[in-house]
């Protein structure tokens, strides 16, 4: 689990944004490619749920990386900074999608009233098709505990980065996360 | 022991294609436990790559973009070592 930390200053352990580390120009764009791509184009799939968008995406925010470093102001690791950009633009992507289709997603009151037990574990029989099943239970919540989730799920995101990107205070997140969780294992068992 | 007919043989081979679908179903079918939804979540981060087309796509568009004034490189290394 996360230790929560105070400061917003950016994470330069070993294993994550090695900021000092300088390899040959060229390389160091493949460099953060291969470090952070995995991770923005899963928190796009998952949150846009349509793998064709997710690309467009993550393209466009690696993009949008390059063009934009003068407002990166290191006060944020490079993979909160990227996440920012990935959440910002999935949420234009929804909005112009909403505006176009009716949609029904389900809000954080109806999940409070749900009892579950979160602590028992998730069991998967059918590995197949584990990604889709996990989209239909991420699709069937809140936008906001969909977000939460992917986020805490980052081991290198802390809950103060998590509670920077999705504004709002650590202990509200900790509050959400634990509904969240309830929320997504009841939806899951029913999907499965 | 038994002589060798066409119908033993016929029988054999439907044994033979009867186990290897029985272990492909099963390898199908494997249960996987998670303690957390996180944990969940990563595993199935890490089963899901982003697609090559995407760093191939990024370096067509990355030569169309103008070049940044400095290497944004350069000054994103120069801010960090401030």
């Amino acid at each position: 689990m996360h230790s929560p930390v105070v400061s917003d200053e950016p994470v330069r352990a070993a294993g994550t944004d090695s900021l000092q580390a300088e390899p040959a120009e060229s390389g160091k764009w493949q460099a953060l490619y291969e470090q952070h791509s995995r991770y923005v184009y899963y928190l796009a799939l998952r949150m846009v749920g349509d793998a064709a968008l997710a690309e467009d995406i993550t393209h466009d925010v690696f993009l949008k990386a390059y063009a934009g470093l003068d407002r990166f102001r290191g006060q944020a690791s490079l993979r909160t900074w990227l996440y920012r950009i990935t959440i910002n633009h999935c949420h234009n992507v929804q909005r112009a999608w909403q505006r176009r289709n009716i949609i029904t997603t389900g809000d954080a009151q109806t999940w409070d009233t749900v009892a579950a037990n979160t602590d028992s574990p998730l069991r998967v029989l059918e590995i197949k098709e584990l990604g889709q099943r996990i989209q239909r239970t991420l699709d069937a919540l809140p936008d906001e505990y969909k977000l939460l989730l992917l986020l805490v799920a980052d081991e290198n995101l802390s809950y103060q980065e998590v509670a920077s990107l999705t504004e709002q205070s650590a202990d509200a997140v900790r509050g959400k996360l634990h509904r969240a969780r309830r929320a997504f294992a009841v939806e899951f068992q029913k999907q499965g | 022991m038994e002589p060798d007919t066409p119908k033993r043989r016929l029988q054999h081979q439907r044994r033979e294609e009867q186990a290897a679908e029985e272990q492909q179903s099963a390898q199908g079918r494997a249960a996987l436990q998670f303690d957390s939804v996180e944990e969940l979540l990563r595993y199935d981060a890490a089963q899901t790559a982003p697609p090559p087309a995407i760093a191939e796509r990024l370096q067509g568009s990355l030569r169309a973009e103008p070049a940044p004034k400095r290497s944004w490189w350069q000054r994103l290394f120069k801010k960090a070592a401030r």
